[in-house]
């Protein structure tokens, strides 16, 4: 408005003087230019409350990021800044990253807050997948977004929209997995059978999980399938490759009247139907957003070693080795109040868990291992601490060794699992 | 100075607009022990929310209507657990859901989690969440949108 203002010929003075006041222009007008500023201040979150929502500023609270090792032991660190996915990389662990990459040439409102965060994974060919969630205008509706570079990380593919569905719907919690053969595989959260059954006037509990593959290394994806019906809203999801090279899911679940336990499916990619076992029996009864989804990693033996949180008698998170069908085996309550956000890897016979611990202080990040398969754990130790926001532990393993990657509004750390000797 | 009839009537729908537009303050740790204070009567219910929670806003107006039948033994207050600098959206769902005449706070710590702990540390971060604070001194704590059966231990004993 200042640039127009200064580029209009200023009216003589005593032409203005005999005019009435609101015969001038308003922005001529010092009262109404005051009136106007005053609009553009108010109008906005009025508007967002009948015409979708505007995005706000992201809160130096939302960390969401994501950590990987590729094939040649670099460690890559991929995090959101000003709408863009960040991607940089380490060659000593992550103390110092060489110069960013932006992922989305164009900004967008990408969700990284809470267990939202950019999801980072490898091909076999040195390929880089990227996916995340765009939040929409329209509440809770999110679309999941993919792109890929060939050549080291120098160059992104444009951004695209990963499935066919265009509803304005929640698709978010997108998860990444490279399967034996290669082909990345991205499943999440969608809500476009439960908003079908709400127009046919019918129940339907919770969201979906839909998934979908690329067979031309994240050029295109194929149309999505859906992995399993009655999923929770808002815990990430865990996508796993397993020993024999499929990739599996493990999630909240919503069974009977509002049960939130998890769900363990394999993720077809042969035409064939896709079923999910219950995998965790706490019988948590609730119609809440618990906002923390489990931990899943394949060891010697191909055990399935899973971290989840429940509430079912006081907050709780556990360790299980699952079996489908039944509670899992070798349960082991990791902590209770505070204790939030696990993850798991394996490596052999030896198993990593890694959780946030809460306090008046703030957060400490807790590490416990086994050496025998989960059978037994060793005492809680603990490996950082912060007074400021951090996000989820992620839990890496590189040569057989464990880190935790902990993004904290102090910074990102990648801490060894195990003391050095 | 004499204005335009058009802009008196935007003022006029503007003024309407703003009164139904509740205004969310920061909610600090340091301001989480004057939110749990037991009240001088009655009782206050702290319902904790979030904008991702789809069973929030229903379990909001359930407790807006249970406050409407006892408006002088309840005190309803809203926390968001989305940073202040949402604030837009915050206000905006909170308008949508019929919430403006109850005081509003978002999240505005440098540790957001540490506020979940410091409101309830026998909380997972579960939304809702809601929290009964009786003049007593005793307390109710319970997650996820309320049941009538709950809804029932949450009203006060009286009129």
């Amino acid at each position: 408005m200042s640039r127009r203002l200064a580029r209009r010929p200023r009216m003589p003075m005593s032409h203005a003087g005999r005019t009435p006041p609101f015969a001038t222009p308003i922005y001529r007008n010092p009262a109404m230019l005051r009136l106007l500023a005053l609009l553009l201040l108010v109008l906005p979150p009025l508007l967002a409350a009948h015409e979708g929502e505007h995005p706000s500023a992201a809160p130096a609270t939302a960390l969401g990021a994501s950590a990987a090792f590729d094939g040649d032991g670099r460690l890559w660190l991929a995090d959101v800044v000003d709408g863009r996915v960040r991607l940089r990389q380490s060659g000593d662990l992550g103390r110092h990253f060489g110069p960013a990459t932006r992922v989305n040439a164009e900004a967008e409102d990408i969700d990284h807050a809470g267990e939202n965060r950019p999801k980072l994974t490898f091909g076999p060919a040195g390929e880089i997948y990227v996916s995340w969630s765009q939040r929409r205008p329209k509440k809770w509706s999110s679309f999941v977004r993919f792109a890929r570079s060939l050549d080291g990380g120098r160059h992104f593919s444009a951004p695209i929209t990963v499935h066919r569905d265009r509803g304005e719907a929640t698709h978010s919690f997108d998860a990444l997995a490279v399967d034996g053969a290669g082909r990345p595989l991205i499943a999440w959260i969608d809500a476009r059978d439960h908003l079908a059954a709400m127009q046919a006037g019918q129940a339907y509990a919770g969201l979906a999980i839909y998934y979908a593959w690329s067979d031309d290394r994240g050029a295109s994806f194929q149309a999505e399938r859906r992995l399993a019906d009655h999923s929770c809203e808002c815990c990430r999801l865990a996508l796993v490759r397993d020993p024999s090279g499929a990739v599996r899911a493990l999630f909240r679940a919503v069974s009977g009247s509002d049960v939130r336990d998890h769900a363990y499916a394999l993720l077809p990619t042969d035409g064939s139907a896709a079923q999910a076992s219950r995998a965790t029996f706490s019988g948590w009864q609730v119609a809440a957003c618990p906002e923390q989804g489990p931990g899943l990693a394949f060891g010697a033996g191909g055990v399935a070693h899973a971290v989840w949180y429940e509430a079912s008698e006081g907050p709780a998170i556990w360790y299980g080795q699952l079996d489908p069908g039944h509670a899992p085996r070798h349960m082991l309550k990791l902590g209770t109040a505070g204790a939030r956000h696990a993850d798991v890897a394996s490596s052999g016979r030896r198993v990593w868990v890694a959780w946030n611990q809460l306090s008046a202080d703030g957060y400490t990040l807790m590490l416990r291992s086994s050496g025998d398969g989960g059978i037994s754990f060793g005492a809680p130790r603990t490996l950082a601490r912060a007074s400021v926001a951090a996000s989820t532990p992620q839990l890496l393993v590189h040569e057989g060794q464990a880190y935790v990657a902990w993004n904290t509004a102090a910074g990102f750390q990648l801490l060894p699992a195990e003391r050095a000797p | 100075m004499r204005i335009p009839a058009v802009l008196l009537l935007l003022l006029a729908a503007l003024a309407a607009a703003a009164a139904s537009a509740p205004l969310v303050a920061p909610l600090g740790a340091g301001d989480v022990p004057a939110l749990l204070e037991p009240p001088a009567h009655g009782q206050r219910i702290v319902m904790v929310w979030a904008l991702d929670c789809v069973y929030c806003e229903p379990n909001m107006r359930a407790l807006a209507a249970l406050q409407g039948a006892h408006p002088g033994a309840v005190e309803l207050v809203t926390v968001a657990t989305d940073h202040i600098a949402e604030r837009a959206r915050i206000s905006a769902r909170l308008a949508a859901a019929g919430m403006q005449a109850y005081r509003a706070y978002a999240y505005a710590d440098a540790a957001p989690d540490r506020l979940d702990f410091l409101i309830d540390p026998d909380w997972g971060g579960e939304t809702p969440r809601t929290l009964v604070i009786r003049a007593d001194g005793s307390r109710l704590a319970l997650s996820g949108r309320l049941t009538a059966q709950q809804l029932e231990r949450v009203a006060p004993a009286g009129p």
